[in-house]
Parts: structure tokens; sequence; C-alpha cells
């Protein structure tokens, strides 16, 4: 039904190009028109949007199954607030410190991903991250434990903007940057690399694609965004706290990719958007908000088990997902499906007979006999 | 003429047991060669070991007189070396096109900054790669699949994709894992034109595990038989249908006994 009043439509008014332009303009206007709360939440939600399409790419693409996401976002944001802090960094020296750490961090990782799979790389990144956490607590003399330190604002000095403005379109040129060229990457020969390692290791192999080289890209492009990301969230809050990246924040971004789809750079924003709402929107029910967070996670994977975005793949005419998650497979779509008549093969009547009949005598003239 | 292939006394151990003992085997250009034997003879492992997924004890493998033991698998398929496996390996999340394209990974060289701008050389390549995908798949005859999800293949088809997508790289030489297991007898017949013709078309070597007798003997210039990870025979498909020993590794030595007798 959903399909059939979007199919009335024209084909500008509907897919994936038209709503992401939409987004786009909400997005620009959005500082001309708000208040400084819904400022900071439109600046949290492209913040969530470069993490969720960077973990995509690890999680949904390349099918490592990796926690250390928040791990890397928190890397990010301490390295970039604690250059600030110990070496008097400005802002644009330290962010590019900060992410050149999640960066490194995050290929590390991909050196016991080349031999652990499945669960057992789940279990090993989650032990880095709560390493990452307990430093973050504990290595008082450098980090300034639980309670956190302080950051200098970010300042837009010579540009006649706010700073909460400047970084708010600081925050959306990223996120546009990341988001287009994550989904250039996807549909390139990098891409498919990592679906490949995804669908089958053994076969990526034996057609030359490196898999510690791939692995090491995979976990170091999440890095990137986590660490670009960590620098943004320590400038928006001009304060680094441990507890910003702990378990639920990692089970966050997680729910992100899982709710828009995983293997989809669309899904990505599209969850990053949904839950970063669905948060703030919970925010009036304090002891609830994890609670309703769940039930809501829970719903969304029983209603729409493969992601918001192969929802809107199948039911909007025109939606194309460049690289279809496994998962998405069972149901393509009546269109795909026909019956294609058999390829024509000639002579196979004279090559069988020749191929068939010299054969028979190895078992058939011994069990003669 | 330096043989495609040289498998140089390998043994293989897993603990005390020799998967493989000091086999031999020399393949020559554009010769299609059948690798059978019974149940746990070692054929698989004698792939496994020529791809690099599989460590020997000793001996060497020479891919066109380069050694290859020991190296990872993602290098000897940059040698040259293609291979296909027993249960379909395509890549479940892609269609039959993009399976293909990837067959083409090493032979493609756009960088990661080249692919997140799209730069023109990375486009250009793409479509070049994505030409010759359409040519693969003309090739093998499928190319009205191309749009379909790797998923919604028969079995048969998968197949043959996957040997496609091995040619992309125009490998010198394929092993093929059992290609023939579950197929119909007229997929059998087509399958062994198919061979047919990547070796005279396309001059590939292939080396070729299968249990289907009927389709190793039609097909294959050379025939090596493995038993208990030991060669026992090699030569012409009629030459090893009449060794005593191929006999008797079939058959068991009581009724080969029998045979002889009548």
């Amino acid at each position: 039904m959903f399909s059939a009043v979007l199919a009335t439509l024209p084909p500008w008014l509907v897919g994936r190009r038209t709503l992401g332009y939409a987004a786009l303009v909400a997005m620009i206007v959005l500082p001309l028109t708000a208040n400084p709360y819904w400022l900071f939440v439109g600046n949290t939600l492209l913040i969530y949007v470069i993490l969720a399409t960077g973990l995509n790419l690890l999680v949904g693409f390349a099918g490592q199954l990796a926690f250390a996401n928040a791990a890397m976002f928190g890397i990010g944001a301490y390295g970039t607030g604690l250059t600030q802090v110990d070496f008097g960094f400005p802002f644009f020296l330290a962010a590019p410190c900060g992410t050149v750490l999640a960066v490194g961090f995050g290929t590390i990782l991909a050196f016991p991903a080349l031999r652990l799979s499945g669960l057992y790389l789940g279990l090993a990144t989650l032990a880095f991250a709560q390493i990452a956490q307990w430093v973050f607590m504990h290595w008082e003399t450098v980090t300034f434990g639980a309670g956190g330190f302080k950051v200098p604002p970010v300042s837009f000095a010579p540009l006649p903007i706010s700073d909460a403005k400047g970084l708010y379109y600081l925050t959306l040129l990223i996120a546009v940057v990341v988001v287009l060229l994550a989904a250039n990457i996807v549909r390139s020969r990098i891409g498919r690399a990592f679906v490949a390692i995804r669908d089958g290791a053994v076969a990526a192999e034996s057609i030359g694609i490196d898999l510690l080289r791939y692995k090491a890209l995979a976990f170091g492009l999440s890095g990137l965004t986590a660490g670009i990301a960590g620098a943004l969230y320590s400038g928006l809050l001009n304060f680094v706290a441990p507890e910003s990246f702990d378990l639920f924040q990692m089970m966050m971004q997680k729910a992100m990719i899982v709710v828009g789809g995983l293997g989809s750079i669309a899904g990505s924003v599209i969850g990053a958007t949904l839950l970063t709402l669905v948060l703030e929107a919970l925010r009036g029910v304090k002891s609830w908000q994890e609670i309703a967070f769940g039930a809501l996670l829970l719903g969304f994977v029983i209603l729409v088990p493969n992601g918001l975005a192969d929802f809107l793949r199948r039911h909007v005419p025109g939606w194309r997902e460049p690289l279809i998650h496994p998962a998405f497979s069972g149901d393509i779509d009546a269109t795909t499906t026909e019956p294609v008549p058999a390829p024509a093969l000639p002579q196979i009547g004279a090559i069988g007979a020749e191929a068939i009949t010299p054969a028979a005598p190895l078992l058939e003239g011994a069990a003669r006999q | 003429m330096t043989a495609v292939l040289e498998v140089d006394h390998v043994t293989v151990a897993f603990g005390g047991v020799n998967a493989l003992d000091d086999v031999e085997l020399a393949v020559g250009e554009a010769e299609i060669h059948g690798v059978i034997g019974p149940n746990g003879a070692g054929k698989t492992t004698l792939l496994n070991v020529i791809c690099g997924l599989a460590k020997c004890s000793s001996g060497q493998v020479r891919l066109m007189g380069t050694d290859i033991t020991g190296r990872k698998p993602s290098d000897i398929a940059r040698q040259g070396l293609g291979r296909t496996f027993q249960t379909s390996q395509l890549f479940q999340g892609m269609t039959v096109l993009e399976n293909l394209v990837c067959g083409l990974h090493r032979r493609t060289k756009a960088g990661l900054l080249a692919a997140a701008f799209r730069t023109a050389a990375a486009r250009l390549e793409e479509e070049r790669t994505i030409e010759a995908a359409r040519k693969a798949l003309e090739f093998v005859g499928m190319e009205q699949f191309r749009d379909r999800p790797a998923t919604m293949l028969s079995f048969g088809q998968q197949r043959v994709v996957e040997i496609a997508r091995t040619l992309m790289a125009e490998p010198a030489i394929v092993l093929l894992d059992e290609p023939a297991v579950g197929l119909s007898l007229n997929r059998i017949a087509e399958l062994d034109l198919l061979l047919r013709r990547i070796r005279d078309e396309r001059g590939v070597t292939l080396v070729m595990i299968e249990h289907v007798i009927r389709l190793v003997m039609g097909v294959c210039d050379q025939v090596t038989v493995l038993s208990g990870g030991v060669r026992i025979a090699q030569g012409t498909p009629d030459a090893v249908r009449d060794d005593p020993d191929v006999i008797t590794a079939y058959l068991g030595k009581e009724l080969h006994a029998r045979s002889d007798r009548a």
C-alpha cells in the first residue's frame, strides 16, 4: 500500500537523492530558526551521522563485529581535549591530533581481527573498549580521572559567526563530506573488497584480496570517523569525561546502524537521525529513558528486521542500495525474480555422449566380472 | 616447455598423520589435469597447499617456475592462480555482475583516495571492469543473469558464475574443487564443454578434483590418482583406467583379485 501511494508521485519527489537534499536544506536552515537547545541537538545528530557512517563501513560492509567504536570516539575526544589543555594547541591543530590517535588505535585493532572473527572478535574489541574506559577513569595524572576536564570553546574568531553556529556548520560540512566519500567508497573496488571479506573471507583471498590490508583499512576508516566525531564532540560539550564513551554509547551507535540498515550508507544517516531524536524525546522521562529506548529498539528489530534502508528499498520506487546485505536478499522484489530462459548451450547431446561413454568401464567393467 | 604448475615432493602432516606423502605433480600449459582418488585421499589438501590455504611440512610448489611455497593465498592469486570451491563461494550480498567485477580486483588499481573522490581514472577503470565482467558473462552464457543477486541462482549457475569470476583476472591456471558435484547429467555435459572452451579459447590450465569419473575421463588430458595421501598413478585417462593399483584403490584388493581370476 505504502509503495502504491509512492508510485503515484512524480519520481523526482521520491527516492534517496531527494530525501538527502531535503535533509541537507533542513540542516542548513536549522541554525537560523532554532534556539540554542535545538542547535545543540542538531549538532549532536550530525556527530552521530559521522559515527554511524564510519561504523557501518566496518560492521555493515566489511562485516567485522567490533565493539570498540565508543572507545575510538573517546580516544578522539581525549586526544583533542588533552592536546589543547596540556600543550595549549588551538582546536584546529588539536582535532587532527586526536583523529590521528584514533586512526592509529583503530588500525592496530585490525591485527586481532586477522585471527579472530564473529563473537571472538566482538569479545576482544569489547575488552579493548573496557580497557580504554578504565584508562580514561583511572590514569588520573593524564586524563583527570572520572570527573573529566573542561576544554576551551572552539573559536571561529575572524569569521562573523557565533561559536555554537560555527561548530554546527563545521560539523555539517564534515558530515556531508564523510557521507559522500563513504558512499563513493562503498561502490568502488574497495567497498566490494569489504563486502567480499564479509561474505566469504576464503573466496576473497582466492581472488587476490589481501585480508590484512582491507581489514586494516576498514578499521582505520572507522577509527578516522570516530576520531573526527570525538574531536567535534569535545568542542561541542567543552567537556570530556569517561561516561560519554561507555557501553551505552557503544550500544547506541550499534543500534543506529542496525535500525538504519547494515551495509547501507543512507541507512546510517537515517538510523543516526532517528535514534538521536528518539533519545532527545525520551529525555523527559529521565529514569525510563534507557528502558524506553531498549523497548523501541526491540520493536524495530522485530518489525523492520533488516533496517529502514531495506524497508525503503523495497517500498520506494527507484531507491537503490548498491551492495545488498545477505539478510536483504531473502525477498528481492518481484521484478528481479521473473523467470529467465536457460542459456542455450550448443551440442549438449554430442558432447555428453562422447564424454560419458568411455569412462564407464572403470567401474562397470570390474563389476561385471 | 616448462610446466605451469609443479608440485615437488610435497608432504603435509597433520599431527602424526600424513595427509599428503611425498606427492609430485606437474601440469603443462593449457592442459586439463584431473585429480581423482577415494574419499580422504588428500585431494582437497593438495589444492589447499597449492593455493596457499594449507602449509606443507616439506616440499615445494612452483607456479611458472616461481617458488610459491608458504606464500599468502592473496599473493599466490596475484601470481596468476585462480580457484573455485566445493561449495559455492559467491559473495551473497552482490549481484552476479558485482561478483564478477570483484574477480578483477587484483588487476585494478584505484586506491582509497581515488575511490573516495571518484577520480576520472577510477571511473574509467570501473567502466572497463564492468565491460570485462559483461564479456566474461557472455563467455559462459549467463549474460541475462547479470543483475540477479547471487543467492537467487541455481546450484549449477552459481558454479558457472564462480568459474567466470576466477577467469576475470586472466589467470594462468585455475584449480577446480569438484565442479560437477550435485549437477545433473545435462549440466555435467555443459560443464564438460565449458572446461574445454576455457582451455582451448583462453589457454588456461585447469587442475580439477572430481568424483564424476566420466567427466574426468572425457575431458582431462592427464589424470593423477591419489590414495591415502600417496600418488598411486599418473598418466592419460586410458592408462590410469587400466592401472591395477587404481582399480585396487577404488574397489579393494579382494574384488580386484577376483576379477583377475575371472
